[in-house]
C-alpha cells in the first residue's frame, strides 16, 4: 500500500468512526486474545501460549471477531457499540480478498433487527460513496433474497429441496459433481457448491447487493424466521465480493445452547484447533440477552471497493502473502 | 489422490476415466462455509469444459503428466503434426485439443508437451513470445484520424493490436495469454 493510499484509507475509517459516534454509538475495545470462543465449524482459529510462573501455561485464541466479547457488553447494559480493530482467520489462501489478519468492523443495535440494520448500513454508504466520489456505490442498494437468486441464476427451488438427496438430483441436472469425491453429501456443502460455482458469479455487480433471508440450514446465530426455511440474515456483496454479515441476533437460549453443542462437534471432527467453547457467553442468553441486530463489515474490503483497488494487499502494509505467497 | 485445496493450473485430474486439465483454479472463502476451491477443467480430447467447486479437503485422483519436448512441424485442418525430439518419431494432436493455440505456436519452434500415457493435454506456451509482422499496412504521415494503433498479422496468423509505428518485417512481444502487444524488439 502506498501512503497516499494509507491517506485515503484513514479518512475512511474515520468517517466510519465518526457516523457511529455521531449517532451514539459507545465506541469499544475489546481483547483479541481469548481463553474461549464461539465455536464455528468452518472457521480456523490462531492458537497461542499464555505462560507465566504462577499459572503454568494455557492456551489461547485469536478471536475470529468481536462478537464474542461485544455481545457480553451488550449482555450488560452497554447499549449500541461499535469496534474497529483486528480480527484474525488462520486461512488456506492469501491474497485478493482474504489476509490471514484483517480490520472488521462490528455494531450492535439494541432493539432492532436486520432489516433496521440494513438501512443504517445504506446510510453509512450514503456517506462514504459521497466522500470517496463513487456515486454508484451510494444507497438504495439492490435487494435480492437467496431463494429468489438461486431461482433465477441455477433454475432451484431451494424452498422445496430442502433434503440432501433432492438438492443432489438439482446438482446432477446441471452438470455438476462430475467429479467423484468422498464428501459425505450434506446440504450445507451442496448449497455452497451450487452457490459458488452458479449463483454468486452471476449476482449483479453494479451496484451494492443485499443478499437477504439465507437458509436455516446454514447454522448461525441469526434469528429464524417463524413458518419458514429461513434466518434473518443478509449479506452485503460490492463489486461481488461479500463484504457484510449481519444477523437479527437469536436469543433463545437453548437455540444458541444447541448451535454451541452442533458446531463444536464438528470441529472436533474436523478442526486442527478446538478452542474451548465460551460458557460465560452462553450464560448471557439465560440471563436474559437484548433484541437487538450485529453487523460485521471488513474495513479491508470497504477501502478496496471504495478506492477501486482490487486486491487486498493494496489496501493493507506488509500483507501475510509477501512472506509467504499468494 | 490429493487434496482439492492442492490443485494447481496445469496439473491434471481423472474423471471418469477421463483427463481433464486445470485451466483456472480460484480459493473461495464463503461466510458461514467451509474452504472451498472453484476450477474450469478441461477435457483435451473432446474440448468439454466443466466447472466444478470442491471442498478444499475433498480427495481427488490426480494423473501424473510428464513433459516432453517437442517440435512443432506445422498443422492442416484437422490437426497439428509434432516430433518427438527424444525419439524423432512424428505424431498427430487434434486441432481441437489445443484450439486456443492455435496462432500462437511457430512452425519449427520447441514446445514442452503435458503428455499422460502417451495422450498429449496440454502445450506450455512461454508467458510472451517474439513474432514476425508479416502483414501490415503502413501508416500513412500525418494520419492521425484513425488512431494511435493498428491491426497487423504475425507470422502464425494470431492477428494483433500494435501501436500504428510497427512495420511489415518488424519483430514484436506478445503476451500469449492475452494476445496482447507489449513492445517492439529490435534484432
Amino acid at each position: 500500500m502506498d501512503f497516499q493510499l494509507a491517506r485515503e484509507r484513514g479518512k475512511i475509517i474515520n468517517s466510519v468512526r465518526g457516523f457511529f459516534i455521531d449517532r451514539e454509538y459507545l465506541e469499544v475495545d475489546t481483547p483479541v486474545l481469548s481463553a474461549a470462543l464461539i465455536p464455528e465449524a468452518p472457521i480456523e482459529v490462531f492458537e497461542t501460549i499464555l505462560r507465566s510462573d504462577r499459572l503454568g501455561s494455557r492456551s489461547f485464541y485469536m478471536v475470529p471477531s468481536p462478537e464474542v466479547h461485544m455481545k457480553k457488553l451488550l449482555a450488560a447494559g452497554s447499549g449500541n457499540i461499535f469496534q474497529i480493530g483486528k480480527s484474525f482467520r488462520n486461512l488456506e489462501q492469501t491474497g485478493r480478498q482474504h489476509n490471514p489478519e484483517f480490520t472488521m468492523l462490528e455494531w450492535y443495535t439494541v432493539e432492532a433487527d436486520y432489516m433496521q440494520s440494513a438501512e443504517l448500513t445504506e446510510e453509512l454508504f450514503g456517506v462514504l460513496a459521497k466522500q470517496a466520489g463513487r456515486p454508484e456505490l451510494s444507497p438504495p442498494f439492490r435487494r435480492l433474497s437467496v431463494q429468489e437468486a438461486f431461482m433465477e441464476f441455477s433454475g432451484i427451488d431451494l424452498e422445496k429441496t430442502q433434503s440432501p438427496r433432492q438438492l443432489v438430483e438439482e446438482c446432477e441436472r446441471l452438470g455438476m459433481l462430475q467429479v467423484p469425491t468422498d464428501s459425505r453429501m450434506n446440504w450445507e456443502d451442496l448449497y455452497h457448491r451450487i452457490f459458488l460455482t452458479w449463483v454468486e458469479p452471476r449476482l449483479p455487480a453494479d451496484i451494492p447487493l443485499l443478499l437477504y433471508d439465507y437458509p436455516r440450514r446454514i447454522p448461525c446465530l441469526a434469528r429464524d424466521i417463524p413458518g419458514t426455511p429461513w434466518k434473518e440474515r443478509w449479506e452485503l456483496y460490492i463489486d461481488g465480493i461479500e463484504i457484510a454479515n449481519c444477523y437479527s441476533e437469536e436469543t433463545d437460549p437453548a437455540r444458541v445452547e444447541d448451535f454451541f453443542i452442533r458446531e463444536n462437534a464438528k470441529k472436533i471432527a474436523s478442526s486442527a484447533v478446538v478452542p474451548d467453547m465460551d460458557q460465560e457467553f452462553l450464560n448471557i442468553f439465560h440471563q436474559g440477552y437484548p433484541r437487538s441486530s450485529g453487523v460485521a463489515l471488513g474495513i479491508d474490503r470497504l477501502v478496496m471497493a471504495l478506492t477501486g483497488v482490487k486486491s487486498i494487499e493494496g489496501v493493507i502494509f506488509f500483507p501475510i502473502s509477501d512472506i509467504v505467497g499468494g | 489422490m490429493v487434496r482439492a485445496g492442492s490443485l494447481e493450473k496445469g496439473m491434471a485430474i481423472l474423471i471418469k476415466g477421463e483427463p481433464y486439465v486445470i485451466v483456472e483454479r480460484e480459493f473461495v472463502n464463503p461466510g458461514k462455509g467451509s474452504a472451498f476451491v472453484r476450477t474450469k477443467l478441461k477435457n483435451p480430447t473432446s474440448g468439454q469444459v466443466l466447472r466444478e467447486t470442491m471442498k478444499t479437503q475433498d480427495q481427488v485422483e490426480e494423473i501424473v503428466v510428464e513433459d516432453n519436448d517437442c517440435q512443432y512441424l506445422y498443422a492442416d485442418d484437422e490437426n497439428y503434426h509434432f516430433m518427438d525430439l527424444d525419439t524423432y518419431e512424428q505424431f498427430e494432436v487434434p486441432v481441437k485439443t489445443f484450439e486456443d493455440y492455435r496462432y500462437l505456436v511457430k512452425e519449427g519452434e520447441t514446445y514442452t508437451l503435458v503428455m499422460w500415457e502417451h495422450r498429449p493435454l496440454d502445450i506450455k506456451i512461454p508467458y510472451k513470445v517474439v513474432y514476425v509482422v508479416t502483414k501490415a499496412e503502413d501508416a500513412v504521415k500525418g494520419d492521425t484520424v484513425t488512431g494511435a494503433t493498428k491491426i497487423v498479422e504475425v507470422e502464425t496468423g494470431l492477428k494483433v493490436k500494435v501501436p500504428i509505428f510497427i512495420k511489415e518485417g518488424e519483430k514484436i512481444l506478445v503476451n500469449t495469454e492475452t494476445k496482447e502487444y507489449v513492445e517492439r524488439v529490435n534484432s
